[in-house]
């Protein structure tokens, strides 16, 4: 009876050492999990099927917020759509905007892409650039130092622990960026087109240029006169390569590659949205598929 | 100048302590020797007539300087309110005429005469409202949100409360003018339905507003793996249809709502709720409401919504308890973010009620079915076609055809609807 009366004691200490963190996004649930190991529980919010900006607020979501210390999300915008009413229906004080639960990973990257004015004529524009950051490598190592830091101030008992586990970290992430590196090198000055601007930091960390959209504006489903535009474009140019995400309709890249003897390659936008289960095999999975 | 400044530096850091002096001397040393150094770079600049950079140096310094602060001193444009417009017109075809629209009952719940409508009442064309929407955080532990309602003649406040953002225990308690989250679709305002018209049972027991009224809200979060919510909410129970008793505040309502996933696409959401408050005739009235909503992701952009459900009412008038029910049960498919439809279907159940001024009072239903275009989030246009067999006209029944296109708008900093 002691013994289990112990153990569950134990497993309550076990238990309450666990820093509950929420992700909105499975690539900065993973680099979450790389700082704080077993002393963190990580849940991502959104699947990475789904089109980031249209994440369905399932009700299920906001018993998983209500539980979570700490909450990281993407920021620039990208959450706009869905993450509001579940943080105001969760019930969650400690992850209020402004709460020290709270963490903004975008307050922590250069963002590109910044618009110079701001208008929902064109479309669905992110007033603070670019969201889609994580798609490039090399802010991997910025987006650890940021949750290592909220982790070290939620849980100054085992600020040591987070700060090995980043060095640790960043010398695996160095080793890997210079090999990933060196395969990118063969692959710069490449011409491409793209479905939304998903890609633009992977692109613009290798100097692959990016020569337009299939949709005509941020969130505007592609028109026919558009489409028209852009196999002009891309023979004049002569584009070879279509990335395409994994959730948007595919028919539209598939017509345009059938007139340009252009390739459709699918790029995951996020860790694991076509398959591979560490941060390594997304970005693999990005440069083998550009790269090919 | 720079004399003049460094001066006055100096002569006010002079009244302060001796340490301080030491400190300011040593800052000052340290601002002449970044001076030192900027008109050595000035000079070495110059001297290799590079004046494109000079230029772009002291621009750089400048803006430095300016981005230390040049706003208007008591500037609180940062504290600005979320605002939005939401305009709501429509074009209604419809093979009854306007008065006699005006006139229809339904048996046993709305009167002749009695009957409210705010929205698509006129053949031709209606402008049904023009909503001013305002959200903002008040401070640390406060938000508030109000929804101006601005209808062609009259000004509504439809809902203006505030909410705790940092309460523990998972607690959050909204005070001020609100939407009760009684049932489903109650707490939702008109522009986010599906269907432009409101379910008849929610009309027939509550008339256009729903249950909207002053008071207070508590709501919970169970600390369990599916979502678990209890609420209590005490009103001041204004709608005379069903309560109306306001010799003092008189509707307590609490409902429970629970949620779970099965697998990745498929979420299940049920709910029940009671309220429970006084009518005008100064006896009770209990309704009980029972919903489910099922939805299924196809994608990003393509769902499957099965949303029902089923109130009933027991209104004690005196003499005797009127037992009333109905229910509404709507499946929608959207297609992609550009297209969706669906079919709903309305019917009162139960009609335990004086009847005696009505012929015939059987099979009172309604079909609704439509199908909708949305350019953009922000903006939606939808074709609706309904068959209502649920009106009486001076006694007879009176079946009617309607067909609406709507145009729906939100404009501005329009906050997410919630699930």
């Amino acid at each position: 009876m002691k013994k289990i009366i112990l153990s569950i004691f134990l497993l309550s200490v076990v238990l309450s050492a666990n820093v509950k963190i929420d992700t909105t996004y499975s690539t900065l649930g993973a680099i979450a999990k790389k700082i704080g190991k077993d002393k963190v529980s990580v849940t991502v919010l959104g699947s990475n099927k789904y089109d980031p900006h249209f994440i369905v607020p399932k009700p299920s979501l906001l018993s998983k917020l209500r539980r979570a210390d700490l909450l990281i999300i993407n920021g620039g915008g990208l959450e706009l759509g869905w993450l509001p009413p579940l943080i105001r229906n969760a019930n969650n004080a400690k992850i209020q905007n402004g709460a020290k639960g709270f963490l903004d990973i975008s307050h922590f990257i250069p963002m590109i892409d910044v618009p110079t004015s701001v208008s929902r004529a064109f479309g669905d524009v992110h007033s603070q650039g670019n969201p889609h950051y994580s798609t490039d490598p090399h802010l991997v190592l910025t987006i650890a130092k940021a949750i290592e830091q909220k982790l070290e101030e939620l849980d100054a008992d085992n600020s040591l622990f987070y700060q090995q586990n980043l060095d640790n970290f960043t010398k695996e992430w160095n080793d890997y960026l210079s090999i990933l590196d060196a395969k990118m090198s063969n692959c710069q000055d490449k011409k491409v087109v793209q479905y939304h601007e998903l890609f633009n930091y992977f692109l613009k960390r290798y100097n692959i240029k990016n020569y337009g959209n299939i949709e005509p504006l941020p969130g505007i489903a592609p028109s026919s006169k558009h489409t028209i535009k852009l196999i002009t474009m891309m023979r004049k140019n002569n584009i070879k390569t279509i990335l395409q995400d994994v959730y948007h309709e595919k028919k539209t890249a598939k017509f345009i590659a059938s007139k340009t003897d252009a390739k459709v390659v699918i790029i995951p936008h996020d860790k694991g949205a076509t398959g591979g289960k560490t941060l390594q095999e997304f970005y693999n999975n990005i440069v083998d598929k550009i790269c090919q | 100048m720079k004399k003049k400044i460094i001066m006055s530096v100096f002569l006010a850091s002079s009244l302060f302590a001796d340490a301080e002096l030491e400190m300011v001397k040593k800052q000052l040393a340290k601002q002449q020797e970044i001076i030192a150094q900027l008109q050595a770079t000035v000079e070495k600049l110059s001297k290799k007539e590079i004046k494109k950079q000079i230029t772009k140096e002291v621009q750089n310094e400048m803006q430095k300087q300016a981005s230390v602060n040049t706003s208007a001193s008591f500037s609180q444009n940062a504290y600005l309110p979320d605002i939005a417009l939401i305009l709501n017109t429509s074009a209604v075809g419809r093979d009854i005429s306007n008065d006699d629209y005006l006139n229809l009952a339904i048996p046993g719940f709305i009167k002749k005469g009695t009957i409210h409508l705010p929205f698509n009442k006129d053949r031709g064309f209606n402008l049904n409202y023009a909503e001013v929407a305002m959200h903002s955080v008040v401070d640390p532990y406060f938000e508030t949100f109000a929804m101006f309602h601005l209808h062609p003649d009259e000004f509504e406040i439809g809902e203006a409360y505030v909410q705790t953002t940092s309460l523990p225990y998972s607690l959050r308690v909204k005070a001020g003018k609100f939407k009760s989250n009684f049932g489903r679709i109650n707490s939702k305002h008109q522009h986010s339905w599906h269907f432009d018209s409101q379910p008849i049972i929610y009309k027939a027991l509550f008339g256009p507003d729903s249950i909207s009224d002053a008071g207070v809200q508590v709501q919970y979060i169970a600390p369990t793996d599916s979502y678990l919510m209890f609420g209590a909410e005490a009103m001041q129970g204004t709608n005379e249809r069903s309560f109306g008793d306001t010799s003092a505040n008189n509707l307590y309502i609490g409902y429970v709502k629970s949620s779970l996933d099965i697998g990745d696409d498929l979420s299940v959401l049920g709910g029940l709720s009671l309220a429970h408050g006084k009518n005008t005739t100064h006896h009770k009235t209990d309704v009980y409401g029972v919903d489910l909503t099922l939805r299924e992701q196809l994608g990003s952009y393509s769902s499957l919504i099965w949303q029902s459900e089923f109130l009933q009412r027991d209104k004690d008038i005196g003499t005797k308890t009127d037992k009333q029910a109905g229910l509404y049960s709507e499946l929608i498919y959207q297609y992609n973010n550009n297209y969706s439809t669906g079919i709903r279907y309305d019917r009162i159940t139960k009609n335990d009620t004086d009847l005696s001024a009505y012929s015939d009072t059987h099979n009172l239903d309604r079909y609704t079915t439509m199908i909708e275009y949305k350019p953009f989030p922000m903006s939606r246009l939808r074709l609706s076609y309904t068959y209502d067999r649920t009106k009486v006209l001076d006694g007879l029944r009176k079946n009617t055809n309607e067909v609406m296109l709507s145009l729906n708008i939100a404009a501005g900093a329009h906050g997410a609807h919630d699930y």
